[in-house]
């Protein structure tokens, strides 16, 4: 029998290595022809479209992005800044949630969940928001509103009760109180280690939300310096080619001569990269959480 | 539903029914406060008509905010504090210059105007709907205001002016001054042309001609250059140059510049069927590329990367700016370009309300905010200050002209930075040397310039506004395809077309838009 | 009451407990309940002057313009439709890929590929678009230019509107597939090995060990995952949509969803009133269809029902 079932495992390992390699590179492929368009000239790319090797090399799309360094490395602060407070206080929040919304003794807990998943179904639309956080929250052009409304989304929580229930057998909560301890501490001590990959994966996406936001600069910073990096990339890209379009009444005939497809590519690799370097670190926490070997006995 | 869920849902409406009655009370509150302010300053007004500042009450220090479109320069906070400083001494007033940026900015000017945020002064032009929204009632009315708050404004303003942006009567915006032509030309590459011994573009069947030379000569370049837009780059161009419309007209009307009381139907006509199959022949001869609805570059850029030879139909001032580029880029090669008026004997220059500056029906400071923009306009110092920053640090003048100090990675502030082009003052203004091209164009342009008659006219869309979404929608789908000469027959294809628009409410739509012309053209007595 | 009794006792036994949620609550009522006043303005008329409530009612006129123009049918079947097979083979492509990866033994070979996989998502379809455009058009393709040197008729893909359901589907699922397929992994990490082992000893080979202990486990995350997508079923993807079909209205009749139509037909109107209709249809239709699926779910298991 053993024979037998080394024999399935490595062919089952080979499909799988097949079947990932293949996904892979399809994943890769088209990133491919970004990095070599952003290295490419703005000409050459809508003369001659895109290839894997740059058919004339150069290095405008990036100039055009770092064209004013301290802007940028402003808004990269500023995102930073934004991503590193808004994870680890949406986290804390979150799992704290995520963590009674799952105890099967907190009777009002279908009610809470379904009060919080509704939220995805019906919304006022974008003008009543927009009224509440300017006229009433008075939160324009202030670092706070680019934190607080993307602090916690009713799938991230639902996610988060998920991962705390799969990973937290009850027993586990039972014998800790029986020794005396409170629910904060239950969660603190135990639950936040058990549930080691639903936090990672929960941290991922929402520092990939605040790291990709742009709308909210959009909307509500007039301060060039508050801008996230986002929305800064985005403007560089839409000024360039909004004057294009707009020549007529603006009669501005220098600064129009940007290499808009060349930037928009170059962008692409600027905003992607630190979030890889980001993921690496978060995997490590995909590994099997330790063992709960206090309720065997 | 389950009992628990039947509760869940019965609280929650509670709660809201709750707050919604809290934010009426609220609200009830704000709305009266903000109809009631606009009374007492039209009283003002018309009770200290006459006399510069001693008509407005400039005793309480306000700040204004000030909203353009776009990006701000860099050096905007040094020139925003030396703007200030002659504001708070002439007006008792501080401004904030607040810019939208290009992204999403027709969102944020909807919000802008429709969320009751506090504006002051907020830039307008047909682009930005500034006729729907006028006459919507976004906006203040300057009528009574102008001449008590900006006398030097109402009369630097020409009458003619002052009229052609009145939505409903009234008086919305405060226009620009400057006189430029938007009309469109062709444009083409002249050395290819020079080359190969083509016909000069002046119409259609010479700048076919020509798009049917380059095809044979040179099988790597696309002759015409096009994009998705079939409806504004195609279309609209073509009847720009083919017929004499009277202007850019929508739901397939069709009136004639020189017969303004005559409305037909575009749409559905023999007309249309000729055009749709010239068009046709371009796609089937291959001038455009097949994909031609997929295709997002720029006009401009597929001529001045070489993509393609020629443009249906561009103005003067983009023109001018694919000139310069390529005088840089590749010096051998050259542009030519016939503005259609030289052929249709139409050259209509920018119509008033193309740039100008309004006030918020939000804003509670209207007085103080026009007595401001006055001072934009016509006091020297602002405005230069304010169109091209400090002399010596950001510009200097060179016989005559305009010169940029340093290069657009250095200047904190280049020509037109704050893009103030409501605020020209064609008295202070300064030009860079390349524009010289674009007013040559501009003065063969004034010899032949007549009234534009149709940008002042403001529809009315709220009766067939259901139809009106509707509609759009199936020209994209249906009318789009024939544009770009892609249904293989014309007839059935034109047929489906207006089938389909019908029963999205064309003729209602049309109906109701003749009614709201036929008045407009009698009241104004438009010949 | 005895109702009001029941409710304070609870929340005093559980007060910790309940602390615990408080912020997550107070956030979601000033964040999201209190706007929901809004969509009154699908219902007004709306007007610069006036504030909200006294807005001029016009009941369901603002709705008119979603099936004026007869394709409303059209747009929810496709929207729906093409959210189902999103729904559908996304999760099972994610979920295979998952097991798939979780399985393999090389570290570093689990890692890089795990990383590769994610890239896509952070393509955006704007540049998407862009490179699809070179791959499929007539001329000058990428596909078109293979073809022609091998002697082959070039193919007219933005024309032809059948193919575009099979592009838009792999477009989707080639940006959405690492983040689908995170989740998955981290639930799978999450499974004791000691169900393995013991499966092991009974002498399950893989495919058994797959089938009958990761896939039942991740029953959860899937049915979750499916509920939150089905509440979206007729939103979203506009990004998608809009950037790979944009004007190319031959390809409407199989491409058009809701959200692009509602774009377009209110780009050049700014009508709140509009725009919040459309809004209001969509989630009203969300959510008739999660109260009645999230029922049967109960039926079948309690614990796996979002509430």
């Amino acid at each position: 029998m053993k024979i037998k079932e080394d024999n399935y495992m490595k062919w089952f390992r080979l499909i799988a290595f097949v079947v990932i390699l293949l996904a892979t590179v399809a994943c890769l492929f088209p990133f491919l022809l970004i990095i070599s368009a952003s290295f490419t000239q703005n000409e050459a790319i809508i003369k001659d479209g895109y290839h894997l090797i740059p058919t004339v090399f150069s290095f405008e799309g990036y100039a055009t992005v770092f064209r004013f360094p301290k802007q940028v490395l402003t808004a990269y602060g500023v995102t930073t800044l934004t991503t590193v407070i808004g994870t680890t206080l949406g986290l804390f929040l979150m799992t704290m949630a995520g963590y009674v919304l799952q105890r099967k003794d907190f009777k009002y807990r279908n009610f809470f969940s379904f009060m919080i998943y509704f939220t995805t179904l019906f919304g006022g639309g974008l003008v009543p928001w927009y009224i509440l956080i300017t006229k009433y929250l008075k939160l324009t052009d202030k670092l706070e509103v680019l934190i607080l409304p993307g602090l916690m989304t009713p799938f991230l929580i639902i996610l988060m009760k998920n991962f705390i229930r799969s990973a937290v057998p009850d027993e586990v909560i039972e014998s800790a109180k029986i020794d005396g301890a409170n629910d904060f501490t239950i969660y603190s001590r135990i639950v936040l280690q058990l549930s080691m990959p639903g936090i990672a994966t929960v941290g991922l996406f929402l520092a990939l939300h605040y790291w990709n936001d742009w709308f909210t600069s959009s909307l509500f910073i007039n301060d060039t310096t508050k801008y996230q990096l986002q929305y800064y990339l985005y403007n560089v890209i839409n000024a360039m080619s909004f004057i294009a379009q707009m020549g007529s009444g603006t009669g501005v005939s220098l600064g129009s001569d940007m290499p808009t497809e060349s930037t928009k590519m170059a962008m692409s690799i600027i905003v992607t990269g630190p979030i890889l370097f980001l993921y690496p670190f978060v995997q490590r926490y995909f590994v099997k959480g330790l063992t709960i070997g206090a309720v065997k006995g | 539903m389950t009992n628990k869920a039947a509760k869940a849902v019965s609280m929650l409406l509670s709660i809201i029914i709750l707050i919604a009655v809290l934010s009426a009370c609220g609200s009830n509150n704000n709305g009266n406060g903000g109809n009631a302010t606009n009374a007492p300053k039209e009283t003002e007004g018309t009770t200290n008509a006459g006399g510069e500042k001693a008509g407005i009450d400039t005793s309480k220090k306000v700040e204004l905010q000030f909203y353009m479109l776009g990006d701000a320069p860099k050096d905007i906070a040094s020139i925003q504090e030396q703007v200030n400083k002659m504001a708070l001494e002439d007006l008792n007033a501080t401004v904030k210059f607040n810019y939208t940026s290009w992204t999403d900015w027709d969102q944020k000017y909807k919000l802008l105007l429709g969320s009751g945020q506090q504006v002051d002064l907020i830039f307008t032009a047909e682009w930005t709907q500034y006729q729907s929204y006028a006459k919507k009632g976004a906006f203040q009315a300057l009528d009574e205001l102008l001449p008590a708050a900006a006398p030097t404004l109402n009369s630097f303003v020409p009458k003619e002016m002052w009229d052609a942006v009145k939505i409903d009567d009234k008086i919305y915006t405060v226009p620009a001054t400057y006189k430029e032509y938007v009309t469109d030309g062709f444009v083409w590459r002249e050395d290819l042309r020079a080359k190969y011994n083509l016909p000069t573009p002046v119409d259609i069947a010479t700048f076919e001609q020509y798009l049917e030379g380059i095809k044979k000569n040179e099988p790597t370049i696309t002759p015409l250059s096009m994009n998705s837009d079939v409806k504004t780059n195609l279309m609209d161009r073509f009847k720009g140059i083919a017929h004499a419309p009277i202007g850019a007209l929508p739901y397939g009307i069709g009136i004639n510049y020189k017969t303004p009381g005559e409305v037909y139907s575009y749409w559905g006509s023999d007309e249309q069927k000729e055009d749709l199959n010239v068009l046709k022949r371009w796609q089937d001869n291959g001038y455009m590329v097949k994909n031609v609805l997929a295709v997002k570059d720029t006009l401009q850029d597929q001529i001045t990367s070489g993509k393609a030879a020629a443009i249906l139909g561009d103005n003067p001032t983009r023109y001018n700016d694919m000139v310069i580029k390529i005088q840089s880029t590749h010096p051998d090669w050259k542009l030519g370009y016939t503005p259609y008026p030289e052929t249709n004997g139409i050259a209509t220059p920018v119509h008033p309300i193309h740039n100008g500056f309004a006030i918020p029906a939000s804003s509670k400071n209207a007085e103080r905010a026009l007595a401001f923009y006055e001072k934009l306009v016509t006091d020297k110092r602002y405005n230069m200050l304010t169109q091209y920053g400090v002399e010596g640090k950001n510009y200097e003048v060179k016989d005559g002209y305009y010169s940029m100090i340093g290069d657009s990675n250095s200047n904190g502030f280049p020509r037109e930075g704050m893009n103030g082009w409501a605020w020209r003052n064609p008295e202070y203004m300064l030009f860079d040397k390349n524009y010289d091209g674009v007013k040559a164009i501009f003065e063969k342009l004034d010899k032949i310039q007549v009234p534009d008659k149709f940008t002042g006219f403001a529809e009315d869309y709220t009766p067939y506004q259901a139809e009106r979404a509707a509609l759009e929608q199936v020209e994209k789908q249906y009318l789009f395809p024939l544009n770009a000469g892609l249904v293989k027959n014309v007839d059935e294809g034109l047929n489906t077309f207006m089938e389909k628009a019908k029963q999205a409410g064309l003729e209602k739509i049309q109906a109701e838009y003749t009614k709201q012309w036929n008045d407009y053209v009698t009241e104004q007595g438009i010949k | 009451m005895l109702k009001k009794n029941g409710v304070l006792k609870e929340l005093v036994t559980n007060r910790i407990l309940f602390l615990m949620l408080l912020p997550a609550l107070i956030f979601f009522l000033i964040n999201s309940y209190v706007p929901m006043v809004g969509v009154y303005y699908a219902f007004t008329q709306f007007d610069f002057n006036t504030s909200l409530f006294n807005s001029k009612f016009v009941g369901l006129d603002n709705f008119k313009f979603l099936w004026q123009s007869g394709v409303l049918a059209k747009l929810t079947l496709n929207t729906v439709g093409y959210n189902v097979v999103f729904i559908l083979f996304g999760n099972v492509l994610a979920i295979a890929l998952a097991i798939l990866l979780s399985e393999l033994r090389t570290q570093w070979f689990k890692k890089l590929t795990q990383s590769i996989m994610f890239l896509p998502y952070f393509v955006s379809f704007v540049i998407l678009s862009v490179i699809v455009y070179n791959v499929f058009n007539y001329e000058s393709g990428f596909l078109n230019s293979t073809l022609k040197s091998f002697g082959y008729e070039p193919l007219d893909v933005y024309n032809t509107p059948w193919v575009w359901i099979f592009l838009i589907i792999i477009f989707y699922l080639w940006k959405n597939i690492g983040y689908s397929m995170v989740i998955y992994l981290a639930s799978i990490t999450g499974i004791s090995d000691e169900y393995y082992e013991a499966a092991k000893i009974d002498g399950a080979n893989i495919f058994q060990r797959i089938w009958y202990i990761t896939v039942p486990m991740l029953k959860t995350t899937f049915v979750m995952l499916l509920l939150f997508a089905l509440g979206s079923i007729m939103k979203g993807q506009f990004d998608l949509f809009y950037q790979l079909i944009g004007n190319n209205g031959v390809l409407y009749n199989t491409t058009d969803i809701l959200d692009t139509y509602v774009y377009r037909s209110l780009k050049v109107t700014f009508d709140i009133g509009m725009s919040t209709a459309a809004g209001l249809y969509q989630s009203l239709f969300g959510f008739v269809l999660i109260m009645t699926v999230n029922y049967i779910i109960k039926k079948i298991n309690d614990e796996y029902a979002l509430f």
